[in-house]
Formats: C-alpha cells, structure tokens, sequence
C-alpha cells in the first residue's frame, strides 16, 4: 500500500497535535467507560441504554441553555447532578429492580434495557423533533489553551481530563477503602449471599445506577458540542464506545481508561496515513470508525464474564407447548387454537386493506411487507433459535445496496438486471452473509454475541451504506410493470407469503423441533444429537435472506437507497419491537409491522419508538410479549431477595449463615465434579 | 452405518485420559472399559473428575490427552453430536430438557437425528417405543416444562434411548426419583444391558451401584484406585475410605 506521511521534520509536531485533537473523543470515551464498569460492577448489568441517556441529557442541556436561556453553569448542575441521577433511580427502581427481583434471565434484563434506549430515543423526537440541531453549548467556552510547543488544548479536554482522573480515583478509593465498597464487592461477588450477610443490595445498585446515568451525561454533554444533536446519531456514538468497557472487561476501571485514551488518540493519528486510489475511502472509514472496529475485536475476545446465562431466551418465546398441541407450529401468536386463527385473520385484513388506499396512504403502506420481511429475519434467529441479533438491519441494507449495484451494473462482470432479479440474487448473495454473525454465535451467546451482532451491523452501516464508494449512482427504479403501486404491493405481498411460508418450514417438523431444542438446552440439544452449531448457522443464513429480501423490496419500494432506513439504532427498534410481540410469532411480527407503519405513517415522529420502548421496558412484567397473553399460564417466580433492613441480632445472624454458606461453597468443589443436587 | 448403529454392540473404551483445568489435572491418566452387555459403574467422592471423565468420554470437552474408542473407532476428536448419531448417547447430572416443547417431541428430537434420509415414520416408532418403555405416554402430549423432577429424568433417558444408542453414559440417573419411578429405572436399565447395551453410570448410591452395577471403577484424585467386579470394589478399603470421606 502507498502510505505518505507527513513530511518527517513536522512529524513530531504533528503527532502531538493529533493526540491533542484525539484526546476529545478518548476522553469522552474513556468516561463512557468508568461510567459503564462502575454500573456493572454494582448492578450486574451493562448499561446498554447509556447512548440514548447521554443523549437525552445532552438535548435536556440544550434545551435549558438555548431556548429557555439559562446561565450554562446552573443549566449543567441541573442536568448532570439532578436529572441524570435521578432517570438512573428512576430507572432502577422501575425496571431492573423487577427483573432482578425475579430472577430474569440475561437475555430479557437486555431486553428491558433495549427498550429503554428506544424510549429515550422516542422521547426525544416527540419532544424535539427528528431532525439534528445544532448550538449543543459548550459549558467551557471555546479559547483554547497554549502549551509549550505551540500546541494547543481545548479547555474542555482539560475538564474531561480532570473528570476522568477524579471519577477515576474516586471510584477507586471508594471501593478500595470505604466500608460502601467492602459492600459493593461483596455484591459483585455474590448479589444472594450479600444480601443474606445483611448488605442492602437495592441501595447500591440505585447509586450504581444514578452513577451510570450521571456518567453517561458527562458523556452526552462533553460530545454534543463537536457534533450536531441527532437523536439517532449520538446514541450510536455513545455505544461504539462500549468497546471500551468490554476491553476492560467491565471490571477495570484503568483499562478502560488507557483503552478510552489510547482509541481516541490511535484515531486521530490514523488521518496521517493517505493511501492513493481505491483504497482512500476505506482507510478514511476507518480512521473516522475505530470505535466500530473495536467494539468488534473486543467483543469477539471477550470472555464468559460478560456472556451470561446459556439457554436464557426461552422466556421471550411466546409459544409454549400446549396440551395436545404436540409442540411448535400451532398456528399463531397465542400458541395455536383460536388466538392463533384471530391473529391470522387479523393480519390478512391489515395486508389486504391497502389494496384499497392510494396516492401517499398506499406509498406509505409498501413498507408493511418489506419491514415484515426483515422482522421476520428477527423472529427466526431470534424467537426460533435462541441466538440473539441486533445486526439483522445490516442484512436488510445490504439487500437493499445490492439490488440497487445489480440494478445499476455496478458489480464487474454482471449486466444491469431488472429488478427482481437483481433482488433475488441479491438475497442469494447476502444469505451466505449470515455467516458472519452466525459464526461468532457458535461459541458466543447472551451478551456477547448481542454486542457482536451489534459491532458487525454498525460496521455494515459504517463501511458500506455511509460510504459513496459504495452508494453513488445507484437506480432502484422500479419496472414498468410494478411501477404502479398496487401491482408492487401484490409483489410484496407475495414475497411476503413465500416468507411466511419458509419461516413456517422453519419452525416445524423435525428441523422446527431441532431448533427448539438447540434454543431450550444447547448441551441437551447436542446429547440428543442435534448438530448445534449447524442449525445456528442455518438460522443466522435464513434470517440474512428474509431480512435482505424486506430490506430489498424497502429499496425499491422508495426508489431510492437511503443508509438512514438501515441505522444499526432503528435496528435495536425493530429487535426490541419483535420481542415485545413474542419473539418466535411470525404472526405478531407481520402485526408489528404493520403497527409501525401505520404509526409512522399516522402520528408524529417518535410515537412508534415510545410505544415500543414502553412495551420493551415492561418486558419483565410480560414474558413471552404480547403474542404470550391469551396463553399465559401462572410463572414459577423465583423467591424474591430478602429484604435487608434487619436489626443487629438479625444482622449478625445473616452474618453467621452466610459465612457458612461461602465456607460450604469453598469446599464444595466447583466445575470439574458437582456434588449431588 | 446406519442402520448397523442401531443394532450391533459396541464396547466403549478410553486409553489415558488426561484432563487439565488451570494446572490442576482433573483427570490424570484414566483407562476405562464399558462392554456390551454389562452396566459398569463410575464412583468416587466429590471432586474426583467423574463427571470431566465423562465430558471428555462425551466429547463435550476434549481431553488433553489419551484417546476414546466407540466400538474400535476413534472418536476422540470428533464433536459430541456426531459420537451420539455413531451410537454414544449421555444424559445429565442438570436435567437437559426443552421447556417450551412436549414430552413427545422431547423424546422425538432424539430420535429424529439418524444420518442420512429422514425416516419420520421410523422414528414416530421409535418415539413411542421409548415412551412406552417408561410409561410415558400419558403425558406425551404435556409440556415439558410442566413436570416433576423425576419424570423429566425420564424423559432424558426415552431421548437418549430414542436414538438407537449402543453406549449410553448416565450421570446420577436415579437422582430426583422416587422409589416407584427407581424401581422402574433399575428393571428398564437391567434390560436394556440384557439386549447388549454397554451402560456407564456415575452414580452416588452406594446401593444402587450394588444392585446394578456388573463392575465398578472407582476414581479419587482424577485417578483410578480400584477397578473391577462390584462386590470386590466396594469391599476394597481404600474405596470405603474415599467414600466415607464423601460424606
């Protein structure tokens, strides 16, 4: 490759003023980190909302100082001492407290987590609009400050600076040396025998949570002013920095650090190297998208302690076995029988009404079958398989990107198709795709695989659909025959029925009950002589094909490819949105989406994310969504946390009971031969 | 292959099996033999790597060393669901059913996994025979997630079974049941080694080893320190010791 470089008498100058320049985005980074570790240690949990948190404070921010005019200074107390703490409690006490209260598995604590960050999200286009703002205010002002050297730093670096250290060394010598961290790692260490020994485990993880929040806005309110206020834009910022907590592991405050520091500073010391030729505009993504990278390396090595539990999605399966029902493929959401036909019925009457719309009610109508394609994709990796993906919007644009490059002659060698196809080759190239995310899913589950999914998704976003390489001067012009709306929505729906009818396939007869099985109990999958990672990767392979035919038929149903339709954030929605329905309800998902739509279509912007969110967030309150209700039988609840506020005898005793326990667990021994039940 | 697997005897055997965890060896050199025809049991006190032994016997972990031989072939390196469709089927200490499916398709699922053509009306076969074989049929139709502990080691067991195994390797099968359902178990297992099954189970119960068991090896240390005909075994001293020392 032909690197030039800066000429060498300039060089060292250079380099510090792009560390300088790169500290900005490190140290924001490195905050997002200790904010990240700091919650987890206390919570347990990864804050996987904290990008629309830093966001939603940041438009708060905004909010206060440029249209209500108050002083920046107070406007900021407000914001990061009051609001983000108190949403943090607020948040704790309303939706992770439940869940942990009931022993909810990993999978649905991210869930309820998801759905918060779709109804920030929500909220903040219903309050402020869709569209980016600029004028974020800069607490710090804008003189930057002269060091030796003639180079200079931005004041608000120095804040950030001064930040990192203080929370940094605070946090650690509260753990360290205060009778509030002996307490914090007991927790850590074992939330149940914590709470036997007396620890008052809520308390702690209400500060771990107003602590993540309070940090999240730190973070928010330090990036906004580079950057326009985009309620889509900044929250995915804010999570391509999560790379930095999974580095440390979520539990090294210093690694995360030096990880945060050493990013930012790597990526702006990348604009130095300028490739001649074809290979300017990938090396100048990756010098604007280290983040992205990372979050894939770091999640791909990261290790069990942020994996979580093994067969935790069965509860966001809606369907269960009934009696007589002789397992999967009853008819509908509500696991077969009636509620399935009514839903089945239902949803026919949705897809059929816009045959009847037209002009802009029709237009906006496309998209019911489209999107039901690519929340199918969901259904089936997801609900059918077990394996959690937040990439599945990826496929859908990559669908979409190549239909429009076949359309166009873009790809060497092939001549300019006609739209069909152009799309069924497309989905036929995108399928073996899959393979991406459903390779890393062999090994990987729960978190991890949740952050990989992601990592990959953003990074299609990233170095492909933002990229004009790869987007300039792309038709998606439809034929002459299906330039008519309703001859497209016919074709649409007829794709749609082909879909329904593989997802179907899917799910039933011997490959259906393979599946369930490797979703139930991946080792008893496997003793059974299921071929686990196969049927994931079929799951992963079937679910990029459906979700590149509806992320297809979105292209050519807008005539246009737009990278916003394909964000990795409207992905968390469209995840968020099936698990609400009833992960594995091919049904509900159709229903979803025609909800969205016509959502979308009906009410202001931000209506469909804040209903979806609301939904997500009560997730612990609704196993198995909303397909689950009509069969929902009485849940086996695990005991709740005793409750700790005891008097000193009683304190002593718990005291006594616990260290027999952990005396009792020390000498039981662990992985390598369980004792009997 | 096939077809062979469901019907011919198989002797399970595995040559210095070495298992690490972190420096600690787990399982130091272990020789072991399961032959057709006989139910040989695994026991030792807590800690002694019965059940890593059986994870690398499995194929759910590979050992660091020594080999695993199915009816003479070497099937140390091959994955874990591809020793079960050769005929080298386990069931777990955790019972490892699927919730959201019947207690019919639990056993289906197993019998469903034969290389090569489906056969849904030989495995529907299949099915039933395993059910039956553990009076399960009254709740065929039930969820899984809806039974008790004991009857969901049975449906374990029908899937195992619904497989054709020729080796079949049980960890604790007895635990969680009651004396009717043991009793049951111990008939059905006694019958399935008459008919040339080559069983190996780690089991607690000192009587129930008595009771079923052909031959025992006992494991301290990740090492063997008696093998050999049951009433010998369990007569030797320096077994009562480390099972007394069990507790």
């Amino acid at each position: 490759m032909d690197v030039l470089l800066a000429a060498p008498a300039d060089s060292l100058g250079l380099t510090v003023d792009l560390a300088l320049a790169g500290l900005t985005v490190g140290c924001a980074a490195a905050l997002s980190g200790i904010g990240l570790v700091v919650c987890h240690r206390a919570t347990g949990v990864l804050n996987i909302a904290q990008g629309a948190q830093a966001m939603a404070v940041a438009y708060l921010l905004r909010d206060l100082v440029v249209v209500r005019h108050w002083p920046v200074w107070p406007a900021v107390a407000c914001c990061l001492l009051l609001v983000a703490p108190a949403l943090g409690v607020l948040l704790d006490v309303l939706v992770h407290r439940p869940l942990q209260r009931r022993g909810a598995g990993p999978a649905e604590t991210m869930v309820a987590g998801l759905g918060v960050f779709v109804l920030l999200i929500g909220l903040v286009v219903l309050l402020w609009g869709p569209a980016p703002l600029a004028g974020a205010p800069s607490p710090l002002g804008g003189t930057p400050i002269r060091l030796p050297g003639g180079h200079t730093l931005r004041p608000d670096t120095v804040a950030q600076l001064a930040a990192i250290l203080v929370l940094g060394l605070g946090v650690t010598a509260v753990t360290r040396w205060t009778g509030f961290g002996l307490r914090l790692r007991a927790v850590v260490d074992d939330r149940r025998l914590a709470a036997l020994a007396g620890v008052d485990a809520d308390r702690l993880s209400a500060a771990g949570w107003a602590f993540g929040t309070f940090t999240a806005g730190l973070v928010g309110v330090t990036l906004a002013p580079y950057l326009l206020l985009d309620p889509y834009g900044l929250p995915l910022l804010v999570m391509e920095t999560m790379a930095v907590a999974v580095a440390a592991r979520l539990r090294s405050i210093p690694v995360a650090v030096a990880t945060g520091l050493g990013l930012g500073v790597a990526q702006a010391e990348l604009t130095r190297l300028r490739p001649s030729g074809q290979l300017l505009p990938l090396v100048q993504a990756v010098q604007s998208n280290l983040f992205v990278i990372a979050l894939l390396v770091t999640a791909l090595l990261a290790g069990p302690h942020i994996t979580g539990g093994s067969h935790d999605l069965a509860p966001l399966a809606a369907r269960r076995a009934r009696p007589g029902g002789g397992g999967p493929g009853g008819g509908g959401p509500g696991g077969g029988g009636r509620g399935g036909r009514v839903a089945g019925a239902v949803c026919l009457v949705l897809l059929l009404l816009p045959l009847g719309f037209r002009g802009n009610d029709l237009r906006s109508a496309l998209l019911v079958p489209a999107l039901a394609l690519v929340l199918l994709s969901v259904v089936v990796v997801t609900g059918y398989g077990g394996q959690i993906s937040l990439g599945q919007a990826g496929y859908a644009g990559l669908g979409a990107l190549g239909t429009g490059l076949l359309m166009s002659g873009r790809i060497p060698g092939v001549p300019p198709l006609p739209a069909l196809p152009a799309l069924l080759l497309a989905v036929l190239a995108t399928a073996p795709l899959g393979l991406l995310t459903g390779w890393p899913a062999i090994r990987r589950r729960g978190l991890a695989l949740a952050l990989v999914t992601f990592a990959v998704g953003t990074a299609m976003s990233r170095f492909v659909f933002q990229q004009p390489y790869a987007t300039t001067g792309l038709t998606l012009d439809r034929p002459a025959l299906l330039s008519g709306d309703r001859a497209f929505y016919l074709t649409e729906l007829l794709l749609l029925g082909l879909g329904l009818l593989t997802v179907r396939a899917l799910h039933r007869g011997r490959t259906g009950r393979a599946l369930t099985a490797v979703r139930d109990h991946e080792a008893g999958a496997t003793a059974a002589g299921v071929d686990v990672p196969g049927l994931k990767l079929l799951a992963f392979v079937a679910g990029a094909a459906l979700a590149a035919l509806g992320g297809g038929l979105m292209g050519l149903a807008g005539r246009a490819f737009d990278p916003a339709a394909f964000d990795p954030v409207r992905g968390l929605l469209w995840f968020a949105a099936v698990v609400v329905a009833g992960a594995d309800s091919a049904l509900g998902a159709v229903l979803v989406a025609a909800l969205l739509t016509g959502l979308d279509a009906g009410t202001t912007a931000g209506v469909s994310a804040v209903a979806v969110g609301a939904l997500a967030v009560a997730i612990g309150r609704l196993p198995g969504g909303l397909a689950a209700l009509p069969a929902r039988r009485p849940r086996a609840t695990a005991p709740p946390l005793p409750a700790s506020r005891l008097s000193p005898a009683g304190r002593r005793v718990r005291a006594l009971v616990a260290a027999r326990l952990a005396d009792e667990r020390r000498h039981r021994p662990s992985r390598a031969d369980g004792g009997p039940p | 292959m096939t077809t062979a697997a469901t019907t011919a005897t198989a002797r399970l055997t595995a040559r210095g099996i070495v298992y690490r965890y972190g420096g600690i060896e787990a399982v130091a050199g272990v020789d072991l033999l399961a032959p057709p025809g006989r139910i040989t049991a695994l026991i030792g006190p807590n800690g002694a790597g019965k059940s890593t032994l059986f994870d690398c016997l499995a194929g759910t972990v590979r050992p660091d060393a020594g080999r695993v031989l199915l009816g003479g072939r070497d099937v140390t390196r091959l994955a874990a669901h591809r020793r079960v469709r050769l005929g080298l089927a386990r069931t777990f200490q955790q019972i490892a059913v699927f919730p959201t499916l019947s207690v019919a398709d639990n056993v289906r699922v197993g019998a469903e996994q034969h290389r090569g053509r489906p056969d849904p009306r030989a495995a529907a076969e299949r099915t039933a025979r395993a059910l039956g074989l553990f009076g399960l049929q009254d709740v065929a139709a039930e969820p899984a997630a809806e039974q008790p502990t004991g009857v969901l080691r049975l449906v374990e067991l029908a899937r195992a079974l619904a497989g054709g195994p020729r080796v079949l390797l049980l960890d604790e099968p007895a635990a969680g049941l009651d004396t009717a359902q043991t009793a049951r178990l111990v008939t059905v297992l006694r019958g399935l080694a008459d008919r040339g099954m080559a069983l190996l189970l780690v089991e607690h119960d000192a009587e129930l080893v008595a009771e079923l068991a052909d031959s025992v090896y006992a494991l301290a240390d990740g090492r063997l320190v008696a093998g050999g005909p049951t009433r010998t075994v369990l007569a030797d001293p320096r077994v009562t010791r480390a099972w007394r020392g069990a507790g």
